[in-house]
C-alpha cells in the first residue's frame, strides 16, 4: 500500500472517529439548531438581508474585478492616515514583515483571525521568541489544549464546558468548576492583565474600505476591542480579498455577514484608520494617546491572485467567513472540522486547494463534500461550491 | 520559550503525492470500457423488461442508465468491505478487489457474488413497475435494453471529465439512434446529466429531458386511488430539488392519488442528503449521515417515507437500524399498487 493511501486511510479514520466523538456530536446538534433558529429570527426581524446580500455580492464582483487598483488605493489611504501599509505576497513575507515589526522577546495579544491560522502567525511569533495570547475565549481554549479550530467562528466549538473546567483547573492551578459563566471570568481576569503589559496587538480585519483606508472588525467579546487598543502598537493581518471601494460598501458587507453568522447585531463594530491620535495641546498632533501609537497593515496574497484568476474558483474569493454553509453541510455537522485543515468544509477545501496546500493537499476533502448543494442555498454570496469541488477534481485526477 | 504553541497539533496528515484512491480508478474503467462503473453484463442490467416486449425504438425513450439495477451490488461491495475491516480502510480492500479484477478480466459478477436475491428483486422490479405506469398513463415507452449505456454521472461526480466528454458522445450516439423525442429518466442524476451537464459537452440530440416524476405528474388524474390511511412523509433527493427544480410536483401527485403528506423538518430546497454520494469513499460517515436522514423523516411521526431516487433509497435504507418498523418506499413502488389493487 502506498504512503498515498495511508495517508488517506488516517483521514477516513479520523473522520469516522470523529462522526463517533459524543463531545462533537452534542456541540454540533445544539450548534446548528441554535444557528437555524437564530437566523431565522433576526431575518425576521431584518428583513431587507437577502436584498442587501444581493447588492454585497455586486460590491464583492467589482471590487475582484477591480482588487490590484484597492489594493494600491487602500495602501495610499492607510499612509495617509499615519498607518504604515504592506504588501505579502506568501507566508514567508508575511511573517518577515511581521517578526520585523515586533522583533523578539515582546508580548503579544492576538484577535481571531482565519489569515492567522493559514499563516499559523502564533506559530511564527513564538518561533522568533516571543509569547502570543490568543485573547479570543475559543481560541484560548485551543491554545491551551493545543488544538486547532474545529470553526470558523465558534473555535471551539467541540470542546464542552466540562472539559473546558479540566483545561482551566490544570492551566490555572486552582479548581475551576464546569460552570461557563466562572469559566468566562477567570480568562477575563487573566487576559486583562495582558492587554495593559503587551507590547503589540494583532487583529485580522472582515473588510477594508479602499477609499478611506478604514479596517472594519466585527466582534462580540470586546477582545478585539482591547487587543487593538490597549497596546502601543497594532498590526493588521488582512487577505487582499476582502478590500472594497468605499466606506459604505465596508458597512454593507459588515452587515451581511454578522446578520449570516447569526448576529441581529454583534456586540461591537470595530472601525480603526490609523494609530491613536490627540491634539489638544496647543493643537499639535500627538500619536498615541490612549491607543496604539503605531499601526500597520499587511495586506496578504498567498495564492489568492491565482484564485483571482480563475475563472470556475474566483467566487470562492467573496467568501464573508460567515460560517453559515458549514452548519447546513451533512459532513460537518457529524464530523465538524476534521472535515478541513485549516479552511473547512467544502468552500474550506476550495480555499485549500489554492491558498493551504494546493490541490493534492485538498484532495481528500475534495471527495469528502458530498456535492449535495445546500450550502449554496444559505451562502449570502450564493457561491456554487459543488460547481468548484467538481472542477477542482476535474483537475486533481487529470493532472 | 513560551509554553503553549501550536507543535504537535493534531493538523491531519493529508495526501502529498499525485495517485489516486484505486476505487476512483476502477469505477471510471468500468464505465468507459463497460458501459456502467462495476461491469455488469448489459444482458443482466436489461433483464427486467423481459415480457414487457419495448421496442428499441420510438418517440418515448424510457432510460434506466442502469442505476436502480446498479445499487445492490454496490450495497453488497460497502458491506462487504466494512465487514472486513471496520475501521472501513476502503483504500487498501480496493487495492485488492484491483488485484482480482486485473487478474481475472473484469468480472465484477465475481466479486459481488454475495448480493441478496430480495434485494436484487425489488431493484430491479422498480424498473419494470415505473415502465408498467407510465404505460398506463397512456406513454408509448421504446426501451433500448441491450444497448443502453449508463449516463456517466459518477465519471462527472468524481471529476473524470475528459472521459466523460468522450464516452458522452457514444452515449448521444446510442441515444440518436432510438430516434427518440423524448426520454424519460428514472433517476434525477441522469436527468441532470442529459439536461444540464451533456449540452455543455457534446451534441446532444435535440430531445425533450423529462424525469419520471414529471411525466407522471402530467398525467396524474388518471392515476387510480391509493388506499393508504396514514400520511406519507416525503423526502426530496437533492438533485430532483435543487438542481431540476422539482418538488411540488411529488406533492400534486400525492394529493392526486388521495394521500396525506407531512414536510419533514428539511425539505424541498431545503432537503438534507442521504449521504449516498460518499458511500464507496466513507461508507461509515455515508452510513451516519443517513441514520440522521432517517431521524428526521420519522420524527414526523409518520411511518413511511418516499423516495425518488436511487441512490437515496438505497442510502437511506441502509440508516434505518435494526428494529426499526420505518419504512421506506420508491414512489414508483407506492404508485404501482393502486395500479395493483
Ligand atoms: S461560503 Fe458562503 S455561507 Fe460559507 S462561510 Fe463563505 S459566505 Fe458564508
Amino acid at each position: 500500500m502506498s504512503d498515498l493511501n495511508k495517508e488517506l486511510s488516517e483521514y477516513t479514520k479520523n473522520l469516522n472517529k470523529a462522526s463517533k466523538d459524543s463531545n462533537i456530536n452534542r456541540a454540533i446538534t445544539r450548534a446548528v439548531k441554535a444557528y437555524r433558529d437564530t437566523v431565522e429570527d433576526t431575518m425576521e426581524r431584518h428583513p431587507h438581508t437577502p436584498e442587501l446580500a444581493e447588492e454585497v455580492r455586486r460590491i464583492k464582483e467589482y471590487s475582484m474585478e477591480n482588487n490590484q487598483q484597492l489594493l494600491e488605493k487602500a495602501m495610499q489611504s492607510i499612509e495617509k492616515n499615519k498607518g504604515k501599509a504592506f504588501y505579502a505576497k506568501d507566508r514567508e513575507e508575511a511573517l518577515r514583515i511581521t517578526n520585523e515589526i515586533i522583533g523578539t522577546g515582546k508580548t503579544v495579544v492576538k484577535g481571531k483571525s482565519m489569515l492567522g491560522e493559514e499563516l499559523q502567525i502564533r506559530h511564527g511569533l513564538e518561533e522568533s521568541g516571543n509569547e502570543v495570547w490568543e485573547t479570543d475565549l475559543g481560541e484560548f481554549i485551543l491554545q491551551l489544549k493545543n488544538d486547532r479550530p474545529m470553526h470558523i467562528l465558534s473555535p471551539a466549538i467541540h470542546v464542552p464546558r466540562e472539559q473546558v473546567a479540566e483545561i482551566f483547573t490544570e492551566f490555572f492551578k486552582k479548581e475551576i468548576p464546569p460552570d461557563i459563566a466562572q469559566e468566562v471570568a477567570v480568562v477575563r481576569e487573566f487576559l486583562r492583565e495582558k492587554y495593559f503589559t503587551a507590547d503589540v496587538g494583532i487583529s485580522g480585519a472582515n473588510v477594508v474600505a479602499a477609499d478611506t483606508g478604514q479596517i472594519v472588525i466585527i466582534e462580540n467579546e470586546g477582545n478585539v476591542r482591547l487587543c487593538t487598543g490597549a497596546p502601543p502598537v497594532h498590526i493588521v493581518l488582512v487577505g487582499i480579498e476582502k478590500l472594497v471601494p468605499s466606506f459604505l460598501d465596508s458597512m454593507k458587507v459588515a452587515e451581511v455577514t454578522w446578520r449570516y453568522a447569526q448576529y441581529a447585531s454583534p456586540s461591537y463594530v470595530n472601525i480603526i484608520s490609523g494609530p491613536s491620535k490627540t491634539g489638544d495641546i496647543e493643537k499639535v498632533t500627538t500619536y498615541g494617546a490612549h491607543g496604539p501609537k503605531e499601526f500597520y497593515v499587511i495586506f496578504v496574497d498567498n495564492g489568492r491572485s491565482e484564485m483571482l484568476k480563475d475563472p470556475t474558483c474566483r467566487q470562492a474569493l467573496s467568501c464573508l467567513r460567515c460560517g453559515g454553509c458549514m452548519y447546513e453541510c451533512p459532513v460537518f455537522q457529524v464530523t465538524a472540522g476534521h472535515y478541513g485543515r485549516t479552511y473547512l468544509s467544502g468552500i474550506g477545501s476550495v480555499w485549500t486547494s489554492f491558498v493551504d496546500g494546493g490541490v493534492e493537499e485538498a484532495a481528500p476533502m475534495l471527495y469528502t463534500c458530498l456535492r449535495c448543494g445546500r450550502c449554496v442555498e444559505r451562502c449570502p454570496m450564493k457561491i456554487e461550491v459543488p460547481t468548484m469541488v467538481g472542477e477542482l477534481r476535474n483537475r486533481l485526477v487529470s493532472e | 520559550m513560551p509554553k503553549y504553541f501550536l507543535k504537535g497539533c493534531d493538523y491531519p496528515n493529508m495526501a502529498t503525492k499525485k495517485t489516486l484512491p484505486p476505487v476512483l480508478e476502477i469505477l471510471r474503467d468500468n464505465i468507459v470500457e463497460h458501459g456502467n462503473p462495476l461491469a455488469l453484463k448489459s444482458k443482466e442490467l436489461s433483464s427486467w423488461a423481459k415480457g414487457l416486449d419495448l421496442p428499441e425504438k420510438g418517440q418515448i425513450l424510457y432510460y434506466t442508465g442502469g442505476e436502480y439495477q446498479l445499487l445492490p451490488y454496490i450495497d453488497s461491495l460497502v458491506k462487504t468491505l466494512t465487514y472486513v475491516d471496520p475501521a472501513s480502510n476502503i483504500f487498501s480492500w480496493l487495492m485488492e478487489a484491483r488485484k482480482i479484477v486485473n487478474k481475472t478480466g473484469i468480472n465484477a459478477e465475481k466479486i459481488y457474488a454475495s448480493i441478496l436475491a430480495k434485494d436484487k428483486e425489488r431493484y430491479f422490479s422498480i424498473n419494470y413497475q415505473a415502465a408498467t405506469i407510465l404505460q398506463k398513463l397512456g406513454y408509448d415507452l421504446c426501451y433500448d435494453g441491450k444497448n443502453e449505456l449508463y449516463s456517466g454521472a459518477l465519471l462527472y461526480e468524481l471529476g473524470f471529465w475528459k472521459e466523460l466528454k468522450e464516452y458522452a458522445g457514444k452515449v448521444a450516439k446510442s441515444i440518436e439512434k432510438t430516434e427518440a423525442k423524448t426520454i424519460v429518466c428514472l433517476s434525477p442524476h441522469a436527468a441532470e446529466m442529459f439536461k444540464i451537464i451533456y449540452p455543455k459537452l457534446v451534441d446532444f440530440p435535440k430531445v425533450e429531458v423529462k424525469t419520471f416524476i414529471e411525466m407522471v405528474w402530467e398525467k396524474r388524474d388518471l392515476l387510480p386511488q391509493i388506499n393508504y390511511n396514514q400520511p406519507v412523509v416525503i423526502h426530496d433527493s437533492c438533485r430532483m430539488a435543487r438542481e431540476l427544480g422539482i418538488t411540488q410536483e411529488i406533492r400534486d401527485i400525492l394529493t392526486s392519488v388521495g394521500v396525506t403528506y407531512i414536510e419533514p423538518i428539511r425539505n424541498k430546497e431545503w432537503t438534507t442528503c442521504c449521504g449516498g454520494p460518499s458511500k464507496m469513499l466513507f461508507p461509515e460517515i455515508s452510513k451516519i449521515v443517513a441514520e440522521r436522514r432517517i431521524n428526521e423523516l420519522s420524527d414526523t411521526g409518520s411511518k413511511k417515507a418516499l423516495i425518488s431516487c436511487p441512490y437515496c433509497l438505497s442510502a437511506l435504507q441502509s440508516g434505518i437500524v435494526k428494529d426499526n418498523d420505518f419504512v421506506l418506499d420508491d414512489i414508483v413502488e407506492f404508485l404501482y399498487r393502486g395500479f395493483k389493487n
